[in-house]
């Protein structure tokens, strides 16, 4: 070896070590011949489903390599990648869809492909694999095959590599091993030096920095993590948003969560698909009666695990119904379905890729006219609150097939369908919402508020086994599925009271379709919302029913009264009503939005001034509640002190007064005391939370103080501020500023509604 | 020097010898699949080219008489082993020293460094046909009922059911003692036999001298040779004698009271004798002694006798390597790999006792992640259908060739062993065509493909197009042929791209690529199993030359290893309506005449007549329909000549490379008094050979002695009066 600083980079002696092994020969190896040579095919290929290098080891993102089970155990035959892990899986994702409503099982299926493995996982658990070793090259076929270790064994296929000239030594497969295990450098990485300075340079900055954070010099900003983020690393409970108020970042990892479920559709039995949950509400769901409310509540509660499962900071989203009243009693017309509003997130549109993909597929046969249509839309970035609204505004026809006697989408639809579902998978093509009764079934502000004034169970939530009926919560939700789900313009009916019911009388005539099978899958007569069998598959159906859930959550804050049955079951689960009482204790709690300031707890706080924070005018008109939280107050051998709250007080100071201050919101004291023990008594405990733990609360478990400052917030936006900002300053007990009392890990400000 | 007792295995582990009626002139069995028999001295010994491959032979008859065809001799090795990770083993040497295990009456046994001097051979051949149950389709793989029809019923009487055994008594031979013979005691054969317990009596039994047309004296003989150091076993079988007490005729193709023949099986054992040196001490002074012991082999083997394979390079269908390779790999966790539970390695599936293994054979299915290997694994089946037209016309109406393997043809080996290229895969759709057409074990009763779109008349018929177990009556109906279970999923998982072509990736300059048995094998088992590749691996109706016994497991030991059963000489076992003190266990081992009393007899019958069968599809569960019984209108459907195993039993030959095709039986007739002229007639029946080699390879009949069979006929030819319509 010559001396290290004239060693050759580790990849050229990788391919060094190899075109040695292999002498002159190089067998065809499934037509990757040298697949050294190129560090990319070596990275990426197969060998007779052996993947050559392992891909890195991932525990957070949802990367798998696997399509047909477990991670490693099956990897997909590169053979078929069109139907294994290509683009066409996410054509399955439109397949979702159908479910015949008289058979539910019966889901028609374009593929019987495997997904690829979306869902992030713990590893194989040892079951289908041999012993796993988390070093990669272990994992790696071209070490495995090397060493002769299975399948390379001679049981399946020879040792690597194949009419090799010489046999690796143990020396030759180290370096190949630690080149891998470097994660494959192309070349030689020189930059660590400077990084290390870098590191340093930023490690000086960044104290700077929180001294003048404390001081209240600089400003605290709006944190940028997912709300969820933040409350479970400040041990608060999950937060279910307003939909509109979801970051981009919330709404992304959201709908990459079901895109990712669509993908395990065809197994019936797996939690992960989103199918399996759909035909839970089919099999077992209650209504009109008392268990109605209990009953989704934990139907939303085990979804929304399982979406945790997927990624933590993922909640469902709520649709607060009534923020659309006003749009959806204007453009009431019983003369044309589907002019409803839905929240935008559930919406269709298209994008870039989106249509890149259409135009690349001969089933969409786009002609020009077409195409500058839907660029049109793109650019304009456009939500259509129904498929058929995006078909009219790109000038296509909404086409159906006569498929063996079935109503079906043209492939054209079909295609175009398949890529608004895979660019958003919350939209539902077979969903027309609006009303087509009275204007009046949509609720209004001021039907909620009475709702929410009925003072017992009975009225509001629907009566036990022996004196069931119908609460009056479940009435208005009956009423917004029919609304979401809407009527198919496009179904035949010759009664109707629009024009294009009427014509499609003769379209399904053409088509030899008569009479129209009220049970069509794809053209059916009402969107899936409507059907209570198969409502659930409309991904709408979550958001809607979060908000039967939130208004019942806030109806039992105001009152008290309960089920008559606490004790029944909630089957297909085993818990009882009276575990459903509690959204608290269930992990969640509900907000129209919030915003979330971290602190450095590390360094004692002065006065913590906020950066300015705009809120949706929805959320500042509709709000019923402001507060402000300080998160995790420190109190181990720490002086009491004082905290003076003040909004849009960016100067606030230990002078500014607090009487008679349209800004001050509150002043709160704390009480700590000291603290003895033996060593280590007055730490903090342990950040992890223990399972059955049923001690009172640490004694040093980091406290929260929740600030209402309704009345401020109101005063200030009375006063004509458009945004809000928050400042709290530390006052000693004894009237003097103080900086190192005051330890915590955020400040947020919520709006409830 | 290991301290392991070396283990010894004799190989291959079912030795297969075949009849022939010339007087010492025979040759060696093959041991790889569809290779010519191998040529040998007087004494057996191999004889070997100038680059030391082993010669094969140029003819299968007297070179001077076209009505004598040579014997094949089944050739024995003894491996050892010189502990449980030795798989390979390597043959013993003579003069070669082993840990040998000592057995003395004085001292626990104890572990010796033996010099190799003499192997004393044991070998015992009977032959229990005809006092055994009749043959009747289906029936009798686990058991018969209390009623099943005996052959010749009228004797029940045990110890005169017993003298419907030939049973000579066993034979040991070694070096000094070379030669003995399973004959008669007072036949001129048995003047010649040298073996070592010559001298001892035995209550041999034997047919009246007088049967007819041809007396059996004789189950053939046993030799031990020396070659290389090397002491060998040989064993040769009858002569290919057949004969009733009773008026010769044939009224049946398997069951023929009063009928014997000289086919036999049995055990072959060994025990080695070794020098050792033995230290005593006279006081503190220590004698070193040399002294003498002897060690059974611990793991024997077997012998079957079958009648000639005069196609012997043309593979069957299923051979019976394949046959109980599939048994082995789902019932004993054979290969885990292929079958058993994940991981799929050696150390998940070793049931050790009969509750593991029910266990394993709850959880145990075929591995998704296995690559077969196309030359090993694929191939072979798609191979053999073409080489079928050179025994067989079978598509003389429509003239079409749907096996070509040439450029274009639906089994072109350089397409379907085309494996998906760097994600691509060209080939994927001619392997599903192909695919869709193989039978899967689900459709035994179904003639052509299933749910075919092709709005034609014909659609395509189920490959392979064979006899299966049963076609003849309605109880189990199993009409056609599937391949195993193992070669299913074998094409399972080439058809979804999961497969190697080894010429592609290890070696195309190396004859192994294209054939797994170019070299003659060197491995105990490699033997054990090509042997076996020359065997008729199904179906079993009742089988070639052996039957659907080999299809339970319990007469296996361990994977390709006859149980042996301990019995009384003399005292060989009979059906348990006989005698219930002395009837087969099949728990504890099979007895010599175990394995071959389940097929015809007399052989020729069953041989001549297997060739097509005509087999009522009308429904798919039952054979038989009687619709003329109550006037039911429906139309019956009939496949025509549905040949039950080409490679076995020629049909159709060439005269020549270059043709014409002629009736390979011509001038035997196709009824049972052929089967009576086969009795005698078998021994002038021409051999094929080949010329050529690759897709170009065709196959010709050679030394036809038409001297007593007359000119063969071509089909069309109607001069004898009779039809090819040869079916039974």
């Amino acid at each position: 070896m010559s001396k290290k600083g004239k060693q050759k980079p580790l990849y050229e002696q990788v391919k060094d070590i190899l075109n040695t092994l292999q002498g002159k020969n190089v067998p065809s190896y499934q037509g990757l011949h040298a697949f050294w040579l190129d560090p990319d095919t070596f990275q990426t290929a197969y060998l007779y489903g052996q993947r050559l290098i392992a891909p890195k080891e991932d525990t957070t993102t949802t990367q798998t390599t696997s399509c047909c089970g477990s991670k490693n155990t099956a990897p997909p035959q590169p053979t078929t990648p069109s139907n294994c892990c290509g683009e066409d899986t996410d054509a399955n994702t439109i397949q979702a869809v159908p479910i015949a409503p008289e058979g539910i099982a019966a889901s028609p299926r374009l593929s019987q492909s495997d997904p690829k493995d979306c869902w992030p996982s713990g590893g194989s658990g040892g079951s289908s694999t041999p012993i796993e070793t988390s070093k990669r090259s272990d994992r790696s076929a071209i070490i495995r095959g090397l060493k002769g270790l299975p399948p390379f064994d001679g049981s399946i296929f020879p040792k690597l590599l194949w009419d090799a000239a010489y046999e690796a030594t143990p020396d030759q497969i180290a370096i190949i091993a630690s080149w891998i295990d470097a994660d494959c450098p192309v070349e030689e990485d020189k930059s660590k030096d400077k990084e290390k300075q870098q590191i340093q340079i930023k490690a000086v900055q960044l104290s700077n920095l929180k001294a003048s954070l404390a001081r209240g010099e600089s400003l605290h900003t709006v944190s940028t993590e997912k709300t969820n983020f933040n409350t479970q690393r400040c041990k608060d409970l999950h937060v279910r948003k307003e939909v509109s108020s979801l970051t981009k970042e919330e709404l992304d990892t959201l709908r990459e969560a079901i895109n990712c479920m669509y993908q395990y559709n065809n197994f019936l039995q797996d939690e992960r698909s989103y199918d399996h949950w759909a035909r839970i509400h089919t099999d077992s769901c209650q209504h009109g009666w008392e268990q109605f409310l209990p009953w989704h509540r934990l139907y939303l509660y085990f979804f929304e695990q399982t979406l945790q499962d997927y990624d933590p900071s993922i909640t469902l989203p709520y649709w607060s119904w009534t923020d659309y009243s006003d749009v959806n009693r204007t453009s009431f017309n019983n003369l044309q379905p589907d002019l409803g509003v839905l929240p935008e997130a559930y919406g269709c549109y298209l994008t870039q890729k989106g249509l890149d993909t259409l135009k690349d597929d001969p089933n969409a046969n786009l002609n020009t006219k077409e195409i500058a249509a839907l660029e049109k839309i793109v650019k304009k970035g456009t939500i259509y609150n129904s498929g058929i609204r995006f078909l009219k505004a790109a000038g296509i026809p909404y086409e159906i097939i006569n498929l063996n006697g079935v109503a079906t989408w043209s492939n054209k639809i079909r295609a175009i369908y398949r890529v608004l579902r895979k660019t958003n998978p919350l939209w539902f093509p077979n969903r027309w919402p609006g009303a087509m009764m009275s204007p009046t079934q949509y609720p209004t502000p001021g039907d909620i508020d009475n709702l929410l004034a009925l003072d017992n169970w009975s009225d509001f939530g629907g009566g036990p086994t022996y004196d069931h009926h119908f609460g009056a919560l479940e009435k208005v939700h009956n009423g917004m599925h029919n609304f979401s789900g809407g009527t198919n313009p496009f179904f035949p009916n010759p009664n109707a009271t629009f024009a294009s019911a009427k014509e499609w009388v003769a379209v399904y005539e053409k088509l030899g379709l008569n009479p129209p099978n009220p049970q069509s899958i794809e053209n059916p007569p009402f969107g899936w919302m409507t059907d209570n069998r198969i409502t659930a598959f409309d991904p709408i159906f979550w958001a809607h029913h979060s908000n039967v859930d939130r208004l019942w959550a806030k109806w039992q804050e105001r009152h008290n009264g309960t089920p008559q049955q606490m004790n029944g079951a909630l089957a297909p689960w085993s818990l009882t009503v009276q575990d459903t009482m509690s959204i608290q204790q269930l992990g969640y709690t509900y907000m129209r939005d919030t915003v979330f300031y971290d602190v450095h707890n590390d360094v004692g706080l002065q006065k913590f001034n906020s950066d300015k924070k705009t809120f949706s005018s929805n959320t500042l008109d509709l709000h019923r509640k402001a507060e402000i939280k300080i998160h995790r107050v420190r109190r181990g051998n720490l002086h009491n002190v004082y905290i003076r709250i003040f909004i849009n007080t960016p100067e606030a100071s230990v002078d500014t007064p607090t009487l008679n201050n349209p800004n001050f919101v509150e002043e709160l004291s704390t009480f700590h005391g000291t603290c003895y023990g033996g060593p280590g008594h007055c730490d903090l405990p342990l950040s992890k939370t223990r399972a059955n733990d049923l001690r009172p609360l640490h004694h040093h478990e980091p406290r929260n103080y929740k600030i209402d400052a309704t009345a401020a917030v109101a005063r200030v936006l009375n006063a004509g501020a458009k945004d809000i900002t928050i400042q709290l300053v530390v006052i000693g007990i004894d009237g003097q500023a103080v900086d190192n009392a005051l330890y915590i890990d955020g400040v947020s400000l919520t709006f409830f509604d | 020097m290991s301290t392991h007792n070396t283990t010894f295995k004799i190989h291959p582990s079912i030795g297969i010898a075949r009849l022939g009626n010339a007087q010492d002139n025979f040759y060696l069995a093959p041991e790889q699949p569809g290779a010519r028999p191998i040529e040998c001295d007087e004494m057996g010994r191999e004889t070997f080219d100038k680059d030391g491959n082993p010669v094969r032979v140029a003819n299968f008859k007297d070179e001077n008489d076209l009505s004598k065809i040579r014997k094949q001799a089944a050739r024995f090795k003894i491996f050892a082993y010189k502990d449980e990770n030795d798989t390979e083993g390597t043959e013993v040497l003579k003069g070669h020293t082993y840990n040998f295990v000592n057995i003395s009456s004085i001292t626990a046994p104890t572990t010796v460094q033996g010099t190799v001097t003499d192997i004393n051979w044991t070998v015992h051949l009977a032959n229990k046909k005809a006092s055994w149950y009749a043959f009747k389709q289906t029936q009798g793989l686990h058991g018969y009922a209390p009623d099943h029809p005996l052959r010749n019923p009228e004797v029940t009487q045990p110890d005169l059911r017993r003298q419907l055994i030939i049973d000579p008594g066993p034979l040991t031979v070694n070096l000094k003692h070379h030669l003995g013979h399973f004959a008669r005691f007072d036949s001129d054969l048995k003047q010649k036999d040298n073996s070592k317990f010559r001298k001892v009596s035995y209550p041999q039994t034997f047919p009246p001298k007088d049967i007819k047309p041809n007396p059996i004296d004789t189950l053939g003989s046993v030799m031990v040779n020396e070659q290389d150091n090397h002491i060998r076993l040989i064993v040769l079988g009858g002569e290919g004698n057949s004969g009733s007490t009773k008026q010769p005729v044939i009224t049946n193709f398997v069951n023929n009271d009063g009928w014997f023949d000289d086919i036999s099986d049995g055990p072959v054992t060994a025990s080695i004798e070794y020098e050792y040196e033995e230290t005593i001490f006279d006081g503190d002074k220590p004698i070193v002694k040399k002294q003498k012991g002897t060690m059974d082999v611990q793991v024997p083997a077997w012998v079957v006798v079958g009648y000639p394979r005069y196609a012997p390079e043309m593979e069957d269908m299923i051979t019976m390597d394949e046959n109980m390779f599939d048994l082995f790999v789902r019932e004993m966790a054979y290969r885990p790999t292929i079958y058993g539970v994940a991981p799929f390695d050696k150390k998940s599936n070793s049931p050790s006792n009969p509750e593991e293994l029910r266990l394993w054979k709850n959880q145990a299915h075929f591995n998704p992640d296995y690559f077969p290997k196309f030359y090993r694994d694929i191939w072979p089946i798609f191979r053999r259908p073409n080489d079928y037209r050179f025994s067989y016309d079978f598509d003389n109406f429509s003239g079409s060739d749907p096996h070509n393997r040439g450029t274009g043809g639906n089994l072109n080996a350089a397409v379907l062993g085309q494996v998906p290229i760097n994600g691509k895969d060209p080939c994927k759709r001619y392997r599903e065509f192909v695919y869709s057409i193989m039978r899967q074990t689900h459709q035994r009763n179904v003639f052509e493909v299933q749910n075919n779109t092709n709005k034609s008349f014909n659609k395509p018929r189920l490959m392979p197009m064979l006899c299966g177990n049963n076609p003849l009556d309605n109880t189990v109906p199993d009409k056609f042929l599937s391949m195993t279970p193992t070669q299913l999923f074998f094409l399972k998982q080439w058809v979804d791209g999961k497969f190697v072509n080894e010429c592609d990736e290890w070696g195309e300059e190396n004859p192994n690529c294209n054939n797994p048995w170019a070299s003659p094998p060197t491995t105990g088992v490699g033997i054990d199993r090509g042997v076996l590749g020359n065997v008729l691996g199904g179906p079993f109706c009742p089988g070639g030359e052996l039957s659907w016994i080999v299809n339970n497991p319990a007469i296996y030991s361990e994977p390709y290893r006859i149980n042996h059963a301990n019995y009384i000489p003399g005292q060989l076992s009979l059906p348990i309506v006989v005698d219930p003190n002395n009837s087969p266990n099949l728990a504890q081992g099979l007895e010599p005449g175990d394995l071959t009393k389940y097929i015809g007899i007399p052989w020729q019958a069953d041989f001549h007549e297997c060739t097509v069968q005509d087999i009522n599809i009308t429904y798919d569960d039952w054979v038989n329909i009687h619709l003329d019984s109550v006037g039911d209108p429906a139309q019956e459907k009939i496949a025509y000549n549905v040949p039950w195993w080409p490679a076995h039993r020629p049909i159709v030959v060439f005269e020549s490379p270059q043709g014409p095709q002629v009736y390979w039986a011509s001038g035997i007739p196709g009824n049972n008094a052929g089967d009576l002229q086969m009795v005698q007639a078998w021994k002038d029946l021409g051999f094929l050979t080949t010329q050529g080699s690759g897709n170009d390879r065709v196959f010709y009949q050679v030394e036809r002695n038409n001297e007593a069979l007359g000119e063969p006929e071509q089909p069309g030819d109607r001069i004898k009066g009779h039809t090819f319509n040869e079916e039974n």
